[in-house]
């Protein structure tokens, strides 16, 4: 990157079935949180990308609202959007307007409001997430279907278990109830997770991430406006790599990792002269508890086919050799689209600036990393963040 | 309060696909060969985007093949939801071409599975005993 840029406020909005709010007020609540945080003003806001996917909600155009009502009309030229991954597309974006040195404050804002359309409008949604014509039209797929057949597929061939799936869902539960933004603040069991409703055989409802309402700010500087501001304690982006895979998931040759992950944290490792061993904390993108394991492998935090055993061993739990998702993750802090990718930049520099609370993670060199992917795959990006 | 409905329908363009269209009311499955390259597309494409020609042929697929995975649908979308319960799988055929069908019988992971069409989709039987 050209010019080095920092984190120096972060938002997020609580995540749930938010019929309280409509997408502007759900937004507000995020950008509020993050100019108090940083302690800014619209006036100091040279540009404001919003990331959301939109396709749930009652306003398709949502970014002009949402400016509107956030007083930040005349500096939001631009939605983005990556599937589940938007959030980090509009971090991306932004990151890279101040590297570039064409600005040097950007608000980052990711939003999705899911829950105004019925559960089976949703899921014909998810399916159209692949290929529409080869794949949704003739063989009525669902997201949770894809990733099942990356599940199935792993179990066949490594001997990972509905088990261990499992685990990564009673974990995910477990941190959330800790978490007061969290959706779903329930604990649950092993026993619950395997006789939960099956929705796409191995994936049961315990699995699953749920369909959330949410959103989460970002504000990212240039080094200079970060002396210039003041800021004593920025999060650094050391790295942030991308990746991508087929729309087809016939054609990725491979159902036991995704590739655009793995390309993405290549190029963020390289990027910030980082290996998986420096990693002391992590988000990583469970919107289904195959995903997780899969996530550690893609990362290497695990060899390939033996994530399973970090979650049997308890090292990704807090104090482990890598805490991960202490927020809640995907599965029960929620998952808003648009919201994700920007939540995991506000749960790691929560976790840099020793200010989670009860989750806090012990850091020896303060080192984090967040994994977003869009669709089953289609879109990847790590970032590597450091204090 | 209640939000305005929004439907939309969509006519979608099967100009230049008519021969896999047609063969899947004939237990054919077709995908295209560019005559430059000699790349095989499955699904088919009208375009070798490779080499930029249009100049690709038709070459019907291997009717057997080997499940890679499969998963079993439970909760359907629109547009699915009066199907039974349905099984998605990707399966490899002999020359190579990895692709999505329903499957009937048992499924297992490797299970050996003989491709039909059911006049709208491939269709993947288990062979397995
Ligand atoms: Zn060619």
């Amino acid at each position: 990157m050209r010019r080095r840029v920092g984190v120096i406020g972060v938002g997020m909005s609580k995540f749930g079935k938010r019929d309280d709010v409509s997408v502007r007020e759900l937004s507000w609540e995020a950008i509020r949180e993050a100019f108090q945080d940083a302690g800014i003003t619209q006036r100091d806001v040279d540009l404001v990308v919003a990331g959301s996917t939109a396709y749930r909600g009652v306003e398709l155009y949502p970014a002009p609202p949402v400016s509107e009502y956030s007083s930040l009309t005349g500096k939001s030229p631009i939605r983005v959007e990556a599937a589940c991954a938007t959030g980090s597309a509009a971090a991306f974006t932004a990151i890279n307007s101040i590297a570039s040195g064409m600005v040097d404050l950007v608000l980052a804002v990711g939003f999705d409001k899911m829950t105004e359309v019925d559960t089976q409008t949703s899921l014909a949604i998810g399916g159209r997430g692949g290929n529409y014509e080869w794949e949704f039209h003739m063989y009525g797929t669902t997201f949770p279907a894809y990733y099942a057949l990356y599940a199935t597929r792993h179990m066949a061939v490594y001997g990972t278990t509905e088990e261990d799936m499992a685990l990564a869902s009673v974990k995910a539960h477990k941190y959330a109830s800790m978490n007061e933004k969290a959706h779903l603040r329930n604990r649950v069991t092993v026993e619950d997770v395997l006789k939960s409703r099956v929705i796409s055989w191995p994936i049961k409802l315990l699995d699953s991430s749920p369909i959330s309402d949410g959103a989460a700010a970002v504000v990212f500087a240039s080094e200079e406006k970060i002396r210039e501001l003041k800021i004593d304690t920025p999060v650094w982006i050391e790295g942030m790599g991308y990746g991508s895979d087929t729309s087809s998931i016939a054609r990725r040759g491979e159902w036991t990792s995704l590739r655009a992950a793995r390309d993405a944290a290549n190029m963020a490792y390289a990027q910030s002269r980082r290996s998986p061993r420096d990693v002391e904390y992590a988000t990583v993108h469970d919107c289904f508890t195959i995903a997780e394991i899969m996530a550690y492998e893609d990362l290497g935090f695990a060899e390939r086919g033996r994530g399973a055993i970090l979650l049997r061993e308890g090292q990704t739990e807090r104090g482990g050799k890598v805490a991960v998702n202490l927020f809640g993750g995907l599965k029960a802090k929620g998952h808003p689209l648009g919201a994700t990718g920007l939540s995991m930049i506000y749960e790691v520099t929560k976790q840099l600036r020793e200010e989670a609370g009860p989750v806090q993670q012990q850091f020896k060199n303060y080192v984090a990393l967040t994994h977003n992917v869009g669709g089953t795959g289609h879109y990847a990006y790590v970032s590597i963040l450091s204090r | 309060m209640e939000g305005i409905p929004l439907h939309l329908r969509y006519a979608v363009p099967e100009k230049g696909y008519e021969k896999f269209w047609e063969g899947l009311t004939r237990n054919e499955i077709w995908g295209t060969r560019c005559s430059k390259c000699g790349t095989l597309y499955y699904p088919p494409q009208r375009d070798c985007s490779l080499c930029n020609t249009s100049d690709l042929e038709w070459v019907k697929l291997s009717n057997r093949g080997k499940l890679m995975t499969y998963t079993l649908v439970k909760a359907k979308p629109q547009g699915y939801e009066n199907q039974e319960d349905y099984v998605i799988g990707i399966v490899r055929t002999d020359e190579g071409v990895d692709l999505m069908c329903w499957i009937r019988g048992n499924p297992r992971v490797n299970s050996t599975v003989k491709l039909v069409t059911d006049g709208k989709r491939v269709v993947g039987e288990i062979l397995d005993v």
